[in-house]
């Protein structure tokens, strides 16, 4: 079994490949591999309540998030800095995830067999 | 060593495609194996059959196929991602009424699975284009 970081930096919702991304992390999970996900940037949006994308006609990511843990992915880390930098709080977050410093991170990442970023 | 590649982007617009050309000749070169190279986004124009660069440009998509056919390299192009874009497997096409002689030769079309499957067997995996 590998250990597989995918690193959100992005909206999500703003083009196909969002959605493309989280696809090939679901997948990663359905191949048992150990899956690691971080959103850190302009990416710790995708986790906060309340989102509405159907406006937009495009899909709502939330149940994808809300699946999660049945895909058995129990690692989903934010960054702190940028959770600061966006002005939010882990209260304001759709599922429950650990936050963790740059630097911690960075430990982390070394761990990793593969990363993946979009 | 075996490596697999991923292909994010669209040839001519950006460097990507060439990029990962470069460095999958040098791989080779070095006597590494390419398991599979994975078309996914708008990677996946990279492998259309009828793409007419001028004629004093190279060609990216020949090149691929050329490489196919050379060094047996397995082009693996993402079928959502395909679909998406218009691009269809000649059986989905007939099926569908799409156009049937869209792919390049020697790309084949098959799921996420395949990708993962070049992650899990190969010793790196290295993702060219944002």
């Amino acid at each position: 079994m590998k250990t597989l970081f995918f690193i959100i930096n992005k909206s999500l919702q703003g083009n196909v490949c969002g959605q493309e991304f989280l696809d090939m992390a679901l997948m990663a999970a359905a191949f048992d591999q150990k899956v690691v996900l971080l959103f850190e940037g302009e990416g710790v949006n995708a986790l906060v309540k309340n989102q509405c994308p159907d406006g937009l006609q495009l899909k709502n990511i939330v149940p994808v998030l809300n699946a999660l843990p049945i895909y058995d992915i129990n690692d989903v880390l934010v960054e702190e800095e940028s959770m600061t930098m966006w002005g939010l709080v882990e209260e304001e977050l759709e599922i429950s995830v650990h936050a963790l410093s740059r630097r911690a991170i960075k430990d982390q990442l070394n761990l990793a067999d593969h990363v993946f970023s979009f | 060593m075996k490596i697999s590649i991923q292909i994010n982007a669209s040839p001519y617009q950006y460097q990507a495609a060439d990029t990962a050309w470069h460095f999958i000749q040098a791989a080779i070169a070095k006597g590494h194996k390419v398991y599979r190279i994975f078309f996914y986004h708008d990677g996946v124009y990279n492998a259309y059959r009828d793409s007419r660069p001028p004629g004093d440009e190279r060609d990216i998509v020949k090149r691929w196929s050329g490489l196919q056919l050379e060094h047996d390299v397995d082009l693996v192009v993402c079928v959502s991602s395909a679909q998406r874009r218009g691009l269809l497997e000649q059986s989905v096409a007939l099926k569908v009424g799409g156009y049937e002689q869209a792919l390049s030769d020697g790309f084949r079309i098959a799921g996420l699975g395949l990708l993962m499957e070049a992650v899990i067997e190969s010793d790196r995996h290295i993702t060219f284009g944002a």
